[in-house]
């Protein structure tokens, strides 16, 4: 796992774009990107973005267990979304696979639960635009997010699947339990554990 | 004054990934409306999911980038300010209302419409002193408390509290003696009462 996530920066690093058009991103800079996008409707800006954030949701969709036509479909709308709200997102708050993650959130809620007429997306968007989270916050949002990815790296492979299926399954400890082939109570504990883990090391940071 | 109550870690990292249930999410999101510390929490929880994203295997799209922008141009969206009553959460306003129903002597109702959800939620008002009905679970029993406060066996729940009750739990909430209360509920399974007001809030729960 941690040598996978080395190697998904170093893709990062090296998918400098030479977008057509003449413009030139030397980095792989995705707030760079979405400014492009909120400043002019940059189109290369969005293909740089797309190509690299599409395939990721939909990844992490599928890793849930989303079947891959609606996963397709969730990754499409999600990028829509960051092309429509480009000059909504604000690089203090969070990064950007963040924001991006939060969208992907969203509309996976919306096209999933689209017959059940769900508005709960909505509940996230106005938690989202509520004001500041703590008048005596100390840290930026992408400077909490790039601690977030150093204490996730300090996790074991069975927590890091365990924290994964938390956020990417249903709510039910009984399904992960039967997917790990473990039991109910392991899940219980290694969940909190590795939550706690991660926990601990923000505490610190803080 | 009492210790704030929270949802567990567990709670909080389904809510941020978008997997509870809309009713028991709505609980979770009126607490955390009202409870800075759960807000920045799962604003840390959010940022696990973007790590999640950067790691993980990428799975190749079949369609392109600009099928779908052409109808769309890159666009700001000004939000509407929202009106909200006063007592009320801001999250709930997408959301349609009941009257507020009397079901017994100063304790009032307002169901709150959750299309798709498997949990009954509804907005719970009971005056100062008053005593809810001793009961267990047999699904979850999540409360916010929006005013007020009450106190039962596992401590007292003041505003912006979170009352994360399940079929562990039984309890007999006894409602502040001076604020009375206000709380949102998102209730699954059934609820099994004991005693002469368990009847009167059967219409509530469709026991």
């Amino acid at each position: 796992m941690v040598a996978a996530f080395a190697l998904n920066v170093e893709d990062m690093r090296e998918a400098s774009a030479p977008a057509p058009g003449g413009r030139f991103f030397a980095l792989f800079d995705a707030n760079a990107l979405i400014a492009a996008i909120a400043r002019s409707g940059d189109r290369a800006a969005f293909v740089a973005l797309f190509d690299h954030f599409a395939p990721r949701v939909k990844g992490l969709l599928m890793r849930g267990g989303t079947p891959a036509e609606l996963a397709e479909e969730i990754a499409q709308e999600t990028l829509l979304t960051v092309w429509r709200k480009a000059a909504l997102f604000d690089p203090a708050k969070a990064n950007a696979s963040t924001w991006i993650a939060t969208i992907a959130r969203n509309r996976r809620i919306d096209i999933a639960r689209r017959e059940a007429r769900s508005r709960l997306s909505q509940v996230y968007e106005i938690l989202d635009e509520d004001g500041p989270e703590q008048p005596d916050e100390t840290i930026s949002g992408a400077e909490r997010d790039a601690r977030i990815r150093a204490a996730m790296t300090g996790l074991s492979a069975d927590q890091y699947r365990v924290v994964e299926l938390a956020f990417l399954e249903e709510f039910s400890h009984q399904d992960v339990a039967q997917r790990l082939a473990i039991p109910l109570g392991t899940v219980k504990s290694r969940l909190r554990l590795a939550l706690s883990h991660l926990r601990g090391k923000l505490e610190d940071l803080r | 004054m009492s210790i704030a109550h929270r949802p567990s870690d567990e709670t909080l990292a389904a809510f941020a990934g978008g997997r509870l249930d809309e009713g028991l999410a709505l609980a979770v999101a009126a607490h955390v409306e009202l409870n800075s510390e759960s807000r920045r929490l799962v604003h840390e929880l959010e940022a696990v999911q973007g790590a999640l994203l950067d790691r993980i295997e990428p799975v190749a799209m079949s369609t392109g980038a600009l099928d779908r922008i052409e109808q769309h141009p890159a666009s700001r969206h000004p939000t509407e300010p929202r009106v909200v009553e006063p007592g009320m959460p801001a999250v709930l306003l997408p959301y349609a209302f009941g009257p507020w129903r009397p079901i017994g002597i100063r304790i009032a109702m307002r169901r709150v419409e959750v299309p798709g959800s498997q949990a009954r939620v509804f907005m719970l008002r009971a005056g100062p002193g008053i005593a809810l009905p001793h009961h267990k679970h047999t699904g979850f029993e999540w409360t916010t408390i929006l005013s007020g406060a009450y106190e039962h066996e596992y401590g007292r729940y003041a505003a912006g509290d979170f009352d994360e009750a399940d079929a562990e739990h039984d309890h007999t909430p006894r409602v502040d003696p001076v604020e009375g209360c206000t709380c949102l509920v998102a209730m699954t399974g059934n609820v099994l009462f004991q005693g002469w007001l368990g009847r009167l809030l059967q219409p509530l729960v469709r026991l």
